[in-house]
C-alpha cells in the first residue's frame, strides 16, 4: 500500500493501476458479489431507523430516528447483557483460543503418529454436535441428580452441584463447553499454518544447539503469529457474538442472569416479535463496537507485530 | 515411555533432558485431551445405540457391552420417508456451494494479497464492514425474496457464499508465500492469473482445502437459511430433517403416534448426529494427507 | 493519490445506490388475472401431525382429487416442528410480503401479522363454507380470531381440552401402604416417603416424590404447567385470576407466596427430582419412563398411548400409574390447573385475497370437511389405509399401510385440518390395547375421561390475554426461580420486595392491559 510515498503526481500512480490491471480483472466478480450480497443487506439495514411495516418495504416505512436504539438501551437488562456478553466473548477467546493454539502445536510436534492422528480426527468431531445435542451430553455429565461428574462426587462424599442452573457454575459450562466442542475445529487453521514452516529453520536450530522448547518459542510461534493476529483480530471484531446458539440452548430461567446475552435478547424482543427494525439496530450497535474495536486492535498489532488485517 | 527413542526421518537424534520433558508433556497434554473428547463422546455413542427398555444411570450405559446394543435408532432415521433425499438435497447444496465459494473466495483473497496493489487497504477495508455489520434477518431475507431465490437450492448458500473470515485467512496465507516467487514468474511472462494458477494455488492446497472444509461444514450444516428460504419438501436438506426430529417433542398435541417407537428418542437424537456427521467425518483424514510439514517453499511470513 | 482513489470509490458507490433500490421493494405480486379454467395455485402451510414422519408423498392420491374436482393446485409446506422456528419463517415471509395463501400460525404471530396488515379478513368465508363451519368453527373460535370487529383467522380446535392429570404410581403407595393423598400436607409425606423409603425396592436411593420440568407459556407462566396441581391448591393457578371481584395477576396474590413457600419446601427437602430445572420435554418424559419419580403430571396421550406408555410397561410391569385428584389447600381449593379451548389458527393472507384466491380456499377448506375429504386426510384411503370398524370405527389393524405405520403417517399429515375431536376420532385414536409385557388393558382415551372429570379451573380466553414484553416477561420468570434455588431468599419482605419491581419495570402495565382486555373481551366472570 505505501508503495508509492513519492511526489503528488498523478502518472505513478496512474501508472501502478494500470499495471495491475488484471488483478483488478480477478476483482469483478467477487466484488459484484459484495455489492449484491453484503451491501444490498447493509443498505436494507435503514430499517434499523424506520418503523419497519412489511406492505410499505424498506423505503416506505417511516422515519423514526433513533427509537429502535433507545427500546434497546432502556431495556430493564441493558447492562447485564452487555456485561454476558463481554463476559462469555472475551471467556471464549482467553480460554479456547490459547487451547486451540496449544492443541495444534502439540499435535504439530507429537512424535507418535497414531497418537497425533487420533488426537487430531477425534478432537474434530465435537464441532459437528448441534447444541441440542450438547444439551444432551452436558445433561448426561453434570444433571444434578444422576450426572456422570456428580455420581462420582457424591461416591466421594461431596455434595452434587447443580451446574446448569446455577449462576455461579453456569459460565464456566457456558466457555467450558464451548472450549470442548471447538477446540479441535478452531486448532485446524493454525495446523494448516504450522505445515506451511520451512523445516531447514528446525534444521539450523538444532545445529545451533536450540532444544524443543527454544525452537518452538523462535520459530514455531513466531511463523504462525501472523495467522493467530488475523483469528484474534476477526474475533474482536464481533465480540458480541457471543454464541446465540449455545446459550439460547443451555440457559433457563434460573441462570438468566448469567446467560441472557445481546443475542438471545434480541431474539425473544426482536425477532419473535415481529421488531425487525429493533434487531437490525441491534446488529448495528454491535457492528459499530465490534468497528472500533478492530480499527484500535489493527492499529495495536501493526504497531507490535507488524501484521495487521488492513 | 519417556525413554523412548525418539526417530526423525530414520536417523535417531540424541535428545537432550530438556527435549524430552518437552515431548513427554506432548504426549501428556494429548493423552488428556483424548480422554477429555472421548469419555463424552463414547457415552454419546453408546447412547445412539440404546435399547428401549435400558435403566441403569449414565455411567452404567457408557459400558453397555455392545452385544446389548440396538440399532433400532439407526433403523428408524434410514426408514424415514425422504432421509435420502434429504441426503442427497444437502449434498448438492455441499457440492455446488463449495464450488461456489472457492471460486469467489481465492480470487478475491488473492486480490487482497497482492501488496503493491494501489486502494489495498480500501478493499480490505470493504471486504471487512460486513462481517462486522450484521444486519440480521430481515435485510437479508428481502434480498433474497427479491432476487427471485425463494425455493431454489442456490439460496441456502449463495448469500453465504463468501465469508470474510475464510476470505482474511486465505489471504494471510497467500501472503506467505515469498514475494520473489511470483515476481520472478511475472517477469518470465506470466499473467496475474497465471501467478495465481501456476504459483499461489499449488503452494496452497492446505489452506485451500482447509478453507473449503470450512464453507463445506457450514452448509452442510446450515439449517436456519434452509428453514427459510426453502418451502417445497423436496428440496429441504438433512438438517431441516433432524431438526423436525430433535425438535419433534416441542409439539405437545397428538403425541399418540410416534414415527420412532422402537427407539428411545435419546437415541435418536445421538444417531442423527453421527448419521449427519459422516460425510464431514470421512472427508477430514483426505484433507489431513495434504497437510504435511513443510508445504510452503519459505515460511509463512512473519 | 487519494484523490483518485475516492474517485473510483465514489464512483462505485453511486452505481450501487443506483442499483440498490431495486433489491428494496417488497415482492413482486404475481398477476391475479388468470383464466378461470387454469388451476388456481394455493401454497399451504401446515402443521404436519407428526413432523418427522415426512411430507404426503409427491404421487399422493390428494393432489390429483383436488386438482380435478376443486381446480386447485395444491401446494404443501411443512411448517418446522419447533414453534419458534415456525414464527421466525411465518414473520420472515410476513416481513418480505411473501406470505403463503394459507397458513397455519400461533396467535402471538398472528396478532403481529395481522398489525401489519398482512392477513385478510375471513368474515366473509364462514357463509361460503356451511359443512366446514359447523363442525369446526362457533362463536368462540371466531371471538378467538376477532380483532376490531373483524375475524382474520380460521380457528380450528386444536388439542383437546383438560387433557392431563396429575399422576401418581399406584404401585409405590400400596408397596409403602400409604393411601392416596388429598392434601398438600399428605401429598407432601407422601412425596418424601417416594423419596427416602425406596418405594421401587430396589435397596438405591435413586426415586423422588415430584418430577417435572418448566414448561412456560402467556397464560401458565412462573414455573408453568407442571406445576399448576401445586399452586391450585393455593388458588393461585394460572398466570391471570380471571374472577370478577379479583382480577389480575396470581402472582402478586399473598396465596402466591404460599405456593412458593410449599415448593421450595419440596425443593429443600429433596423430594422433587434435582433434575427438574435442566430437564427438557424429552428428558421428563424419558425419566418417568426410568422410574425416577412417582408423582406428575402429564398429558393423557404422552403417558398412556401405545408407543408412549411401551417403555414403562417393559421396565417396569408391576408399575401403576394413576390419575388422582389434586390436593387440596390449606383453604380446601384445588385444581389441576387452568384449562381453555385450544385453536389452532389457520390464516389468509392479505396478498391471497388481493389475488382473489379467497374462494378457492374456501373451496377447499370446505371440500376437506366433506365425507371424501375428512376421510382422506384424517385417515387415508379405506381399504389401503384405514378400515371401518363395526361401529363405524377407523382402524389400521393388520394394514401395511396403516395410518400408524411410518409410511401411512405421511398421507394422513394434515389431518389436524380435518380433525375436530369428534368421538369417532377419540375412538380411533386412542384405541383400547393390551400392553406387551404386562398384558395390562389401557386406553388413552378411558385416561382422558378420568383426567377430565378432575376439578379444573375454566380459564376460556385466558390465551388472548396480552403476553408480557419480554424484559418482564424474562423478569417475572427469572424471580421465581431464583427464590427457589436460594438465589435470592424466600421471606415474604424480599418476596414483596421483588413483586414491587415487578411492578415498576412493567409488571402493572401488563396486568392493567390484562385486565382492561378481559374486561372488554367479557371474560371476567
Amino acid at each position: 500500500m505505501a508503495k508509492s510515498k513519492e511526489l503528488n503526481n498523478r502518472s505513478p500512480l496512474v501508472r501502478d493501476i494500470v499495471r495491475h490491471r488484471a488483478v483488478y480483472a480477478l476483482l469483478a466478480i467477487p466484488l459484484a458479489y459484495y455489492i449484491i450480497f453484503k451491501y444490498v443487506p447493509i443498505w436494507n439495514g435503514q430499517i434499523a431507523f424506520r418503523d419497519y411495516m412489511a406492505l410499505d418495504g424498506v423505503l416506505g416505512s417511516r422515519w423514526i430516528g433513533l427509537e429502535n436504539f433507545r427500546t434497546f438501551f432502556h431495556s430493564f437488562y441493558f447492562w447485564e447483557l452487555l456485561r454476558n456478553t463481554l463476559m462469555y466473548s472475551f471467556g471464549k477467546i482467553v480460554f479456547s483460543l490459547p487451547l486451540a493454539i496449544l492443541l495444534s502445536i502439540t499435535i504439530y510436534e507429537c512424535r507418535r503418529t497414531r497418537l497425533r492422528k487420533v488426537v487430531q480426527t477425534l478432537t474434530y468431531l465435537p464441532h459437528f454436535l448441534s447444541w441440542v445435542i450438547m444439551y444432551g451430553i452436558l445433561l448426561v455429565l453434570l444433571a444434578p441428580g444422576d450426572g456422570i461428574v456428580n455420581d462420582i462426587v457424591k461416591a466421594v462424599g461431596g455434595q452434587p452441584v447443580d451446574f446448569l442452573t446455577n449462576t455461579k457454575a453456569f459460565p464456566w459450562i457456558v466457555i467450558l463447553s464451548d472450549a470442548w466442542k471447538e477446540m479441535g475445529w478452531s486448532a485446524i487453521i493454525f495446523i494448516a499454518a504450522l505445515m506451511g514452516i520451512d523445516m531447514s529453520l528446525f534444521e539450523a536450530a538444532m545445529v545451533e544447539g536450540a532444544n524443543a522448547w527454544q525452537r518452538v518459542r523462535y520459530i514455531t510461534l513466531p511463523s504462525i503469529a501472523p495467522v493467530i493476529v488475523t483469528v484474534l483480530l476477526l474475533r474482536i471484531g464481533t465480540i458480541l457474538d457471543a454464541g446465540f446458539n449455545q446459550l439460547f440452548m443451555l440457559y433457563s430461567p434460573a441462570v438468566y442472569s448469567v446467560g441472557d446475552i445481546i443475542d438471545t435478547w434480541v431474539y425473544r424482543q426482536g425477532l419473535l416479535e415481529f421488531q425487525f427494525g429493533l434487531a437490525t439496530a441491534v446488529g448495528l450497535f454491535k457492528g459499530l463496537i465490534g468497528m472500533l474495536l478492530i480499527f484500535l486492535s489493527n492499529r495495536l498489532t501493526r504497531k507490535i507485530s507488524g501484521s495487521s488485517l488492513f | 515411555m519417556a525413554k523412548k527413542q525418539h526417530v526423525i526421518k530414520g536417523t535417531a537424534v540424541r535428545l537432550t533432558g530438556a527435549d524430552r520433558s518437552f515431548y513427554l508433556l506432548v504426549d501428556i497434554f494429548l493423552w488428556v485431551m483424548l480422554f477429555i473428547i472421548a469419555i463424552p463422546m463414547w457415552s454419546t455413542i453408546t447412547l445412539s445405540f440404546r435399547p428401549n427398555d435400558f435403566i441403569g444411570t449414565n455411567i452404567e450405559g457408557m459400558f453397555l457391552m455392545p452385544w446389548n446394543w440396538s440399532t433400532a435408532a439407526y433403523k428408524a432415521l434410514l426408514g424415514n420417508n425422504g432421509f435420502i433425499m434429504a441426503f442427497a438435497n444437502s449434498l448438492k447444496i455441499l457440492v455446488m456451494g463449495v464450488t461456489c465459494s472457492l471460486l469467489l473466495t481465492i480470487p478475491l483473497a488473492y486480490v487482497l494479497s497482492v501488496q503493491t496493489l494501489p486502494g489495498r487497504k480500501w478493499l480490505n477495508i470493504l471486504v471487512i464492514v460486513p462481517y462486522i455489520f450484521n444486519v440480521g434477518m430481515i435485510p437479508s431475507y428481502l434480498l433474497v425474496t427479491n432476487l427471485g431465490l425463494i425455493d431454489k437450492l442456490v439460496a441456502v448458500f449463495l448469500p453465504g457464499a463468501v465469508s470474510t473470515y475464510n476470505c482474511i485467512i486465505m489471504r494471510s496465507f497467500f501472503e506467505g508465500i515469498p514475494g520473489e516467487l511470483k515476481e520472478s514468474a511475472r517477469i518470465d511472462g506470466c499473467t496475474e492469473i497465471g501467478v495465481l494458477v501456476r504459483i499461489v494455488l499449488p503452494l496452497s492446497k492446505a489452506i485451500i482445502l482447509t478453507v473449503g472444509l470450512f464453507y463445506g461444514v457450514s452448509f452442510w450444516n446450515d439449517f436456519f437459511h434452509a428453514m427459510l428460504y426453502l418451502n417445497r419438501n423436496e428440496l429441504q436438506p438433512l438438517p431441516i430433517l433432524l431438526r423436525n426430529i430433535l425438535m419433534a417433542s416441542g409439539m405437545n398435541e397428538y403425541v399418540e403416534v410416534n414415527a420412532f417407537g422402537e427407539a428411545p428418542i435419546a437415541a435418536i437424537k445421538a444417531a442423527s448426529v453421527f448419521m449427519s456427521a459422516i460425510p464431514m467425518i470421512l472427508a477430514y483424514p483426505f484433507i489431513q494427507k495434504y497437510f504435511t510439514k513443510g508445504t510452503l517453499l519459505g515460511s509463512v511470513k512473519g | 493519490m487519494k484523490k483518485h482513489l475516492l474517485t473510483i470509490v465514489a464512483i462505485i458507490a453511486l452505481l450501487a445506490i443506483v442499483a440498490l433500490p431495486v433489491f428494496a421493494q417488497g415482492a413482486t405480486e404475481a398477476s391475479a388475472s388468470s383464466a378461470s379454467s387454469k388451476p388456481v395455485t394455493i401454497d399451504l402451510w401446515y402443521g404436519a401431525a407428526i413432523t418427522e414422519a415426512g411430507p404426503p408423498p409427491a404421487d399422493w392420491v390428494g393432489y390429483q382429487i383436488i386438482k380435478d374436482k376443486l381446480n386447485i393446485d395444491l401446494k404443501l409446506t411443512a411448517l418446522p416442528s419447533n414453534e419458534s422456528d415456525q414464527d421466525v419463517k411465518i414473520q420472515a415471509a410476513g416481513a418480505a410480503n411473501n406470505l403463503p395463501d394459507l397458513f397455519m400460525v400461533r396467535r402471538d404471530a398472528w396478532k403481529r401479522l395481522v398489525q401489519q396488515g398482512l392477513v385478510a379478513s375471513v368474515d366473509d368465508l364462514y357463509a361460503e363454507m356451511p359443512t366446514r363451519t359447523a363442525v369446526q368453527y362457533d362463536a368462540d373460535s371466531i371471538a378467538f380470531t376477532t380483532i376490531n370487529g373483524k375475524s382474520y383467522g380460521l380457528a380450528s380446535p386444536g388439542s383437546i381440552i383438560k387433557n392431563e392429570g396429575l399422576l401418581i404410581r399406584k404401585d409405590w403407595l400400596d408397596k409403602l401402604g400409604l393411601q392416596v393423598p388429598t392434601t398438600t400436607d399428605e401429598l407432601f409425606e407422601v412425596m418424601k416417603a417416594f423419596t427416602f423409603n425406596d418405594p421401587d425396592g430396589n435397596g438405591k436411593n435413586d426415586t423422588y416424590g415430584f418430577g417435572a420440568f418448566i414448561e412456560l407459556n402467556n397464560y401458565e407462566e412462573g414455573l408453568g404447567r407442571r406445576f399448576q396441581p401445586i399452586y391450585g391448591a393455593f388458588g393461585v393457578e394460572g398466570t391471570w385470576d380471571l374472577n370478577a371481584a379479583t382480577a389480575g395477576l396470581n402472582v402478586r396474590k399473598p396465596e402466591m407466596y404460599d405456593a412458593m413457600v410449599y415448593i421450595k419446601q419440596m425443593q429443600d427437602a429433596g423430594v422433587i427430582d434435582p433434575n427438574w430445572m435442566a430437564y427438557k420435554k424429552d428428558d421428563f418424559r424419558a425419566a418417568w419412563k426410568q422410574g425416577k419419580f412417582g408423582i406428575m403430571r402429564e398429558q393423557n396421550a404422552a403417558y398412556a398411548a401405545t408407543a408412549n406408555y411401551a417403555p414403562f410397561d417393559k421396565n417396569f410391569p408391576d408399575g401403576e400409574w394413576i390419575v388422582i385428584d389434586p390436593p387440596k389447600g390449606p383453604t380446601g381449593k384445588s385444581s389441576v390447573g387452568p384449562y381453555t379451548v385450544n385453536y389452532r389458527i389457520y390464516a389468509v393472507s392479505a396478498k391471497a385475497a388481493k389475488e382473489g384466491k379467497a374462494d378457492a380456499i374456501a373451496r377447499l377448506l370446505e371440500w376437506m370437511s366433506s365425507d371424501e375429504g375428512y376421510y382422506l386426510l384424517g385417515w387415508g384411503v379405506e381399504g389401503v389405509n384405514y378400515v371401518k370398524d363395526e361401529n363405524g370405527i377407523p382402524t389400521d389393524k393388520g394394514l401395511a399401510l396403516g395410518f400408524s405405520t411410518p409410511n401411512g403417517q405421511t398421507v394422513t399429515q394434515l389431518r389436524n385440518m380435518v380433525f375436530y375431536n369428534s368421538d369417532v376420532e377419540l375412538y380411533a385414536r386412542y384405541p383400547k390395547y393390551v400392553t406387551a409385557v404386562s398384558g395390562k388393558t389401557m386406553s388413552a382415551l378411558d385416561v382422558l375421561r378420568d383426567m377430565q372429570s378432575r376439578k379444573w379451573t375454566p380459564s376460556i380466553g385466558c390465551d388472548t390475554l396480552p403476553a408480557p414484553n419480554a424484559d418482564v416477561k424474562r423478569f417475572y420468570e427469572q424471580g421465581v426461580l431464583e427464590f427457589l434455588t436460594g438465589k435470592r431468599q424466600l421471606t415474604k419482605d424480599n418476596w414483596t420486595k421483588w413483586v414491587a419491581e415487578f411492578d415498576k419495570i412493567g409488571g402493572k402495565a401488563w396486568e392493567d392491559a390484562g385486565i382492561a382486555y378481559a374486561k372488554e373481551a367479557g371474560l371476567l366472570k
